[in-house]
């Protein structure tokens, strides 16, 4: 089977071969179902095959996590219409989720609003185990002590990423391996980066040695205002999505950015100039993202064959090739190993699933307020 | 005699006019039928904008914490926003762009629908008509996002400018800064204002204009004398209809403006964003208010029954 993952995975994802790759995610799904154990057994014949009626799942989440043509195949596979509607931050998805009941079946979520979400009786959680499709990811992903609910999981392990500074050495000739690095006047207006007030002032609190960034003290957050007020000067533009930080870079009217993981290549096939990365002396904030289970759906049922179908690595692998960043399917590494991705993989730090641990993982606000204030307060006119 | 249909005479309503079977009940059936053709619009109106209008307004008084919207009444939104001059300046700034780009609009529609209504045959009219709105037929995000590519440092502005030796490395002046936001605002809203000005100027009787020459009047006395008082209702529309939504945006700002071009709206969806919703609501009915004075004022305007002053 590995063989026709790869070879189809590679190419380019026409309707036509997208269902053929669905096809044999198929094969795979009832595969890994038959020989799955036998714990979780009931769970795991419920996660495969085909759903008798057809189900339309509502899912609040970011536009990186599906393909259009990958929802199509599972939808042929499984009979279960993924319905995407996207959100910007996590605040806004966990408000979405807690007014609207039972009007969504599955949200995304970053690391520690996972343990929210739940905590708050919003999701519900469920045996990862019995989900086939499991077994492909590293087993760090399936450990995760922040999402244990006893024997079960808040939500399935999908991407992750250092938030990090990206530069063009053409015109940053001093690797900026410090948050404080980009406040050089010299860099005025030429830094771009997205317009996540809380993930900015976590940022600024990483820059001015706050403890927990995403809960920072009042002193901690007058730090972090007065660093941003410093570096507002040199931010060409607060983007409202990540393409236009990559336009920005590839356009050369940004010099640095400040984003994700696989930002050099997507520059690259933006057909903009060399941009390199830098991990600040300081440290990262960085997202480990899921998918959960609402606890108000009316499709629970459905939940885990359509997350099994969608995460299987043949899509997982070209998720990574078309958004370059790091996923937790390791089967999905491998094929991308196979067929010749490895140095791309590595340089990403597929393989290095450990890393994202490392890093201060999105969560909410202790004081969401002061965070919103404070950056309003610094990017007002 | 206002009100009268032609042909009736003062002394006899139009309604007198009309069958009689049982007075009353005819009256009454009637005057629901009037009615009947207000009541989608009412239940329109009602359910998703009053309503949500009042959620608002009510939102804008309560607190959040940890996320929840805590139903304690207070005035603590409205204090924040005027003790911050941020705000205050964002709120100021927000008012001289939309003021500009209005101005600046109408500078470019007035000539434009002047000359449509005068001097074009109908035919014509129809098509270059066709024309001003044809920008409607793609969506708004793509217009905006067409300037970058205009603007940008590798856009058309630029390319012309390093073609004619202008320049020798792309600019970045154009992009990213206030006058950026107003030109592509000029451009967003230009068919409101042309449209709306064609619509007045195209029922304007040209006759009392060459009157007005005949009698000794410069083409510009005749314009601001007699044509302007007489589409006052036409520019106040346009006005109204330029103004008031500027004032509410955010995503042009957003996108072509930079930290510089930034708008009340931007720090609004801000607030949206991080669930802030009574903060938000506080601040987005500021803007209402002001929005309410200005229909106040422009109210007059659109009542011409002297428009020269006599």
């Amino acid at each position: 089977m590995t063989s026709i993952d790869e070879r189809l995975f590679d190419e380019r994802m026409s309707r036509g071969r997208v269902l053929r790759l669905g096809a044999v995610g198929a094969v795979g799904v009832i595969a890994a179902g038959c020989g799955g154990s036998s714990k979780g057994s009931s769970a795991a014949a419920s996660a495969t095959g085909k759903s008798d009626q057809a189900v339309t799942l509502n899912w609040l989440t970011w536009s990186d996590h599906y393909a259009n043509d990958q929802l199509a195949a599972v939808k042929q596979q499984t009979n279960e219409q993924g319905r995407p509607q996207l959100f910007s931050d996590n605040a806004d998805a966990y408000l979405k989720i807690k007014q609207t009941g039972s009007q969504f079946d599955i949200v995304s979520g970053d690391a520690l609003w996972v343990p929210k979400y739940n905590k708050d009786g919003l999701t519900e959680s469920f045996d990862l185990s019995s989900l086939p499709v499991s077994s492909q990811l590293y087993s760090i992903a399936r450990d995760f002590s922040f999402w244990k609910d006893g024997s079960n999981y808040m939500g399935y392990p999908f991407s992750w990423s250092t938030v990090q500074i990206y530069y063009n050495p053409k015109f940053v000739k001093t690797v900026p391996d410090s948050w404080h690095a980009v406040l050089d006047p010299k860099y005025k207006g030429k830094v771009s980066l997205e317009n996540i007030p809380t993930d900015m002032m976590a940022i600024a609190g990483k820059a001015t040695g706050a403890k927990e960034p995403y809960n920072m003290t009042t002193a901690e957050i007058a730090d972090a205002k007065a660093w941003l007020t410093e570096f507002k000067p040199n931010v060409l533009k607060l983007a409202s999505q990540n393409n236009e930080v990559v336009r920005a870079l590839a356009d050369g009217s940004a010099w640095i950015g400040i984003t994700n993981l696989g930002t050099d290549d997507r520059v690259k096939d933006a057909g903009g100039p060399l941009v390199k990365p830098a991990y600040p002396s300081e440290g990262t904030v960085g997202f480990i993202d899921s998918e959960q289970m609402v606890v108000k759906s009316k499709n629970k049922d459905a939940f885990p064959r359509f997350i099994n179908a969608m995460q299987q690595a043949p899509y997982i692998a070209q998720n990574f090739i078309t958004n370059g960043r790091p996923l937790f399917n390791e089967k999905a590494y491998k094929m991308l190993v196979n067929q010749g991705h490895e140095d791309r993989a590595k340089r990403l730090l597929y393989n290095q699933p450990d890393k994202a641990l490392a890093m201060t993982l999105k969560g909410p606000s202790g004081n969401e307020q002061a965070y919103t204030d404070a950056f309003n307060e610094v990017f007002g006119a | 005699m206002e009100g009268s249909s032609p042909g009736v005479g003062a002394t006899q309503p139009a309604d007198v006019a009309l069958p009689l079977g049982r007075p009353g009940r005819r009256r009454w059936t009637s005057r629901l039928g009037e009615y009947a053709g207000f009541a989608p619009a009412l239940v329109l109106f009602g359910v998703f904008f009053l309503v949500p209008l009042g959620l608002i307004v009510c939102y804008s008084f309560w607190t959040t914490v940890d996320y929840n919207v805590v139903h304690d009444w207070t005035l603590d939104n409205y204090h924040y926003f005027f003790s911050v001059p941020t705000y205050v300046s964002t709120f100021w700034a927000t008012v001289w762009v939309s003021f500009a780009a209005t101005a600046l609009a109408l500078m470019l529609a007035f000539p434009f629908a002047y000359w449509l209504a005068r001097y074009v045959s109908k035919r014509y009219q129809k098509v270059l008509l066709i024309l001003v709105i044809l920008p409607f037929w793609t969506s708004y995000l793509l217009r905006v996002y067409s300037w970058l590519t205009i603007l940008g440092p590798q856009g058309a502005v630029n390319r012309f400018l390093e073609w004619t030796g202008a320049t020798s490395q792309p600019v970045s002046f154009f992009l990213y800064d206030r006058p950026a936001v107003i030109l592509v605002l000029v451009y967003l809203y230009f068919p409101f204002a042309a449209l709306t000005l064609y619509a007045s100027l195209e029922r304007f009787d040209w006759n009392q204009f060459r009157a007005a020459m005949d009698l000794g009047a410069t083409p510009a006395t005749a314009v601001r004398r007699i044509l302007l008082p007489q589409i006052r209702p036409g520019i106040t529309t346009a006005v109204i209809f330029v103004f008031i939504p500027i004032l509410g945006e955010y995503l042009t700002p957003q996108l072509v403006g930079g930290t510089r071009g930034v708008m009340i709206g931007n720090l609004i969806v801000n607030f949206f964003q991080g669930a802030q919703y009574t903060r938000g609501a506080a601040a987005a009915l500021l803007i209402a208010a002001l929005i309410v004075v200005l229909l106040a004022i422009f109210r007059r305007s659109l009542e011409v029954e002297d428009p020269y002053g006599t």
